[in-house]
């Protein structure tokens, strides 16, 4: 019965399985097939000339990804001495990999995205806000972030 | 079937490349007889496989190929340029063909038939005596000397064609003189499914042997032949026996079956030397007789074995019960004849896949890697029981285990690099057909000499080396060689010369491409890039500055777009290419002598030894082959420079200082009061610039498996590449030669070899 329930939820093509994590006090999600694994931070080896929101380079298992600070690309003050401090690595729609660095995950949401509100500004990060639980959580556009670390353009 | 199609083509590789070889030593003047059969061996044994497989144009053309080099062989002619010239280019329509038989692109039949004719041609000089010399001289040549290929063939299909009953074949007459040519034709059905005729054949046997004054004597085989009621009307059943007259020679009896070799039977034989065996006598003119007759004895025995059994059987009592097993019979020899095409087809498209997907490996590499992987597992079982041990002598002892596994590790990784070395021979052969074609398109004489072929390279750079090679050597003979009148004119050699060259240095490959031509005419190239934008009108720039102007995208000083090169995409790509590599590009040209072209490549993609230094917090590699030397530095030997960056001199050698931490940008940098004590790293680009690099400490030198970053970052300025340390960290490789570049556009722009030319 429960499975019939799930394979109407997964095959309903508005119903999204989100992760949500938190940045500071500010909740953010993006789509769970997107995400490949969630480590530890550990140790990062400092890139030259990277963004100030480039924490560096880590190794998984042989491949060698580049980590964002969620906190400093959004803008947003982290959570201070935070040993839950995890990098969900995520892998975008053209293939490329990268960790980003988060406060905590909190859990997963079955997100109906009729109930998404549009966020006006073009080209931003943010997707979309959604209610979750009488909690705005922000829709991470993936493809913008991790966008910016393979090409040219990025600010610094 | 597959398999064997497979390799076949990958032995026509290997004798393309003896071809080629045997060839360019016939150009330079080497005539002796090893080499010429050699020349000859590859285009048999080409043609032998080929016949085998059905390969018809292959066969058809390297039968004519074959022709003209016997004549060289035995010596009718001698192999003068043009010969040589003739024959090169019929070798490279020879390669195209097998690369279209393996489903490559199609050869244009008109210079296949222009390189026949050419061949031909060839032939007809030394052939003017008539077909007799030659059947002489073929007949004492021929037989020991070479080695038949091993080859698989297609079952013969044992049931035959009715013959044309309108034909005449009943005289028998006596065999004549003992030198008489007998001929034994027996057409399959597949003969008389391509529309063609047994009664051509023997019309044309007929004719040659007109045209000796003589006449030929038929007898018809009708033994194979069944009764009436047992009869299929599209069956051959009948063998020939045809004796021609004396004069004919076999060449020209052979020359008859040249289209039908595929879809019959037959056999040449001299009536004097019948108790040998035919094959012997038949590979010289004609593979597919060989193996035809190689193939025969087994389909004749069926053949004599299996319709006499219905013929003695024959009681029209039991004829009721023969369709049966005759019939298998059939459906077997139908099965047997009729698959091998679908499944050569089917190799056809596998072959097209993967691009030479096997390599030869001497074996005594693999042995010592066996060897070396033996002496592995020793070690990793003493290191085991080491680890058990807690007292400080086997602490000790591991630590010495563990440093000699280190150099077995070590010892391994150049076997494994050893088998998948290889000669750049492949590549740089190819460039021979590169150079004579784009000299024919130009009209130019031009000789590539190749130096230090056998020189060892990782085998995915020998094949990536292919296309940037082929740009620059058709860029050497368009616009670095003048045209012949311009050469003499300036009292240079009509001929132009270019050398292309392979060698190791200091663990890189350094390939040199030089030109005996015009050199770069700076001037023009100035006034082009000022004409294109690349650079503003008043720029100042040194001579190497200028020449490197040649490798910006969109730059061509051609004045005509020729077929070959001038549409100013090229040079761009080459350099593109080369540096994917890992490799650098330099030049050197002097005006009216020529130009010199330079690529450095890495042995390997994969590993590179390295120096483990730390910089700005961070602990970094830098390739081991661009150090000089490493020491410490004096405060006096320091130099500030009004721009605030500082040089060293060192045994009065000035070079740019490079923080590296801040050159870096790495953000936790500590700034330094004083210099004096720092460690440097003096490193070396590869056009000889050189600089020293301020690092905070030397940890360690160690071999790193180089790993990309770009797949998941963009390329960061100073940075090669990225490798993971045994803590399992990150560390980055520098880009030492875009380290030194930029630190000496700051203060010089002039590398630092160029400075003992000015002091001069």
């Amino acid at each position: 019965m429960t499975e019939q329930i799930e394979l109407k939820r997964a095959t309903d093509p508005r119903i999204v399985k989100m992760i949500v994590f938190a940045i500071g006090v500010q909740e953010y999600c993006i789509p769970i097939l997107s995400v490949r694994e969630i480590r530890g931070f550990e140790k990062t080896t400092t890139l030259p000339f990277a963004p100030p929101y480039v924490c560096g380079a880590i190794n998984l298992r042989g491949i060698i990804l580049t980590v964002i600070d969620l906190a400093i690309y959004l803008n947003v003050p982290p959570q201070p001495d935070n040993p839950r401090r995890v990098a969900v690595i995520v892998e975008s729609k053209d293939g490329v990999v990268c960790g980003l660095l988060v406060d905590r995950v909190i859990d997963m949401a079955d997100i109906d995205l009729k109930d998404v509100q549009a966020v006006s500004e073009e080209g931003s990060c943010l997707a979309g806000l959604v209610l979750v639980d009488d909690r705005m959580i922000g829709i991470l556009r993936l493809d913008t972030v991790v966008g910016q670390l393979v090409g040219d353009t990025v600010s610094e | 079937m597959d398999d064997i199609l497979q390799i076949f083509f990958q032995e026509c590789d290997e004798q393309l490349q003896e071809l080629e070889r045997g060839l360019s030593a016939l150009s330079d003047g080497e005539s002796e007889h090893e080499t010429v059969n050699a020349v000859f061996r590859a285009v048999h044994s080409i043609k032998g496989g080929a016949a085998s497989f059905g390969l018809d144009n292959l066969v058809r053309f390297s039968h004519v190929f074959e022709n003209s080099l016997d004549g060289l062989r035995s010596g009718r002619f001698a192999p003068t340029h043009d010969v040589v010239k003739t024959f090169l280019k019929a070798m490279d329509v020879l390669s195209d063909l097998v690369n279209e038989a393996r489903g490559g692109a199609a050869v244009d039949p008109t210079r296949v038939a222009e390189s026949h004719a050419e061949l031909a041609a060839i032939n007809s000089i030394g052939g003017d005596h008539g077909g007799a010399a030659s059947a002489a001289t073929t007949e004492d040549v021929i037989p020991a000397d070479f080695s038949p290929v091993p080859i698989d063939f297609e079952p013969v299909a044992a049931d035959f064609e009715p013959i044309p009953f309108d034909f005449d074949f009943g005289e028998e007459k006596p065999a004549p003189a003992a030198a008489a040519l007998r001929v034994t034709f027996h057409p399959h059905d597949t003969l008389y499914e391509r529309g063609d005729d047994a009664r051509n054949i023997l019309i044309g046997l007929a004719d040659i042997a007109r045209e000796c004054g003589g006449e030929i004597q038929t007898s018809c085989d009708r033994s194979a032949l069944p009764p009436l009621a047992d009869l299929v009307p599209d069956k051959s059943y009948v063998t020939w026996h045809i004796v021609l007259p004396p004069e004919v020679s076999e060449e020209s009896a052979n020359a008859v079956f040249d289209w039908v070799s595929e879809d019959c039977d037959f056999s040449i034989v001299r009536e004097s030397a019948e108790d040998e065996v035919p094959a012997e006598q038949d590979g010289e003119q004609a593979e597919p007789a060989e193996t035809e007759a190689a193939a025969a004895p087994p389909p004749e025995e069926e053949r004599t074995a299996e319709p006499p059994a219905p013929e003695s059987a024959l009681p029209p009592a039991i004829e009721a019960l023969l369709p049966m097993p005759v019939a298998a019979a059939l459906d077997l020899h139908a099965g047997s004849a009729t698959t091998p095409p679908p499944a050569t087809g089917a190799a056809q498209a596998a072959a097209r896949k993967p691009e030479q997907a096997s390599i030869r490996v001497d074996l005594h590499r693999i042995d010592d890697l066996m060897d070396l992987v033996g002496e592995l597992v020793i070690a990793q079982a003493a290191i085991e029981s080491l680890s058990r041990r807690t007292d400080a002598a086997g602490q000790h002892e591991l630590v010495q285990s563990i440093s000699s596994m280190q150099s077995l590790t070590r010892d391994i990784q150049d076997a494994v690099m050893a088998v998948r070395a290889q000669p750049v021979r492949a590549v740089f052969q190819r460039m021979q057909r590169v150079v004579r074609e784009a000299c024919s398109m130009t009209g130019k004489d031009i000789v590539l000499t190749l130096e230090g072929e056998d020189t060892e390279v990782d085998r995915t750079l020998v094949e990536k080396l292919t296309d940037p090679l082929t740009h620059m050597l058709r860029n050497a003979v368009d616009h670095g060689i003048e045209s012949t009148e311009a050469r003499i004119a300036a009292g240079k050699p009509a001929e132009g010369h270019i050398v292309l060259s392979a060698e190791h240095r200091s663990g890189r490959i350094l390939i040199t491409i030089k030109d005996d031509g015009a050199g770069i005419n700076r001037q023009r190239v100035f006034e082009t890039a000022v004409k294109r934008g690349i650079i503003p009108p008043n720029a100042v720039l040194s001579d190497d500055e200028i020449n490197n102007l040649i490798f910006m995208p969109g730059f061509s000083t051609a004045a005509t777009v020729s077929n070959l090169s001038g549409r100013g995409v090229g040079m761009d790509v080459v350099k593109q290419a080369i540096q994917s590599l890992g490799g650098r590009i330099t030049i050197s040209s002097t005006p009216g002598k020529g130009t010199t072209f330079g690529f450095s490549l890495p042995l390997t993609l994969a590993i590179l030894d390295g120096m483990l230094i730390a910089a700005g917090g961070s602990t970094m590699v830098i390739p081991i082959s661009s150090i000089i030397e490493t020491m410490i530095v004096k405060q006096s030997d320091i130099y500030a420079l009004p721009d605030g960056s500082n040089v060293i001199s060192i045994r009065g050698d000035c070079m740019p200082l490079i923080p590296l931490a801040t050159a870096l940008k790495l953000s936790d940098a500590p700034p330094r009061d004083s210099l004096d004590a720092s460690i440097i790293l003096v490193v070396e680009n590869e056009s000889g610039a050189r600089a020293a690099l301020i690092v905070d400490e030397i940890r360690d030198q160690t071999q790193v498996v180089i790993k990309s970053i770009e797949s998941n970052y963009r390329q960061i300025f100073g940075v090669s590449a990225a490798t993971i340390l045994g803590d399992g960290s990150v560390s980055l490789i520098l880009d030492v030669s875009a380290l030194v570049a930029s630190a000496i556009g700051h203060i010089d722009s002039k590398p630092s070899n160029t400075r003992p030319e000015l002091a001069a």
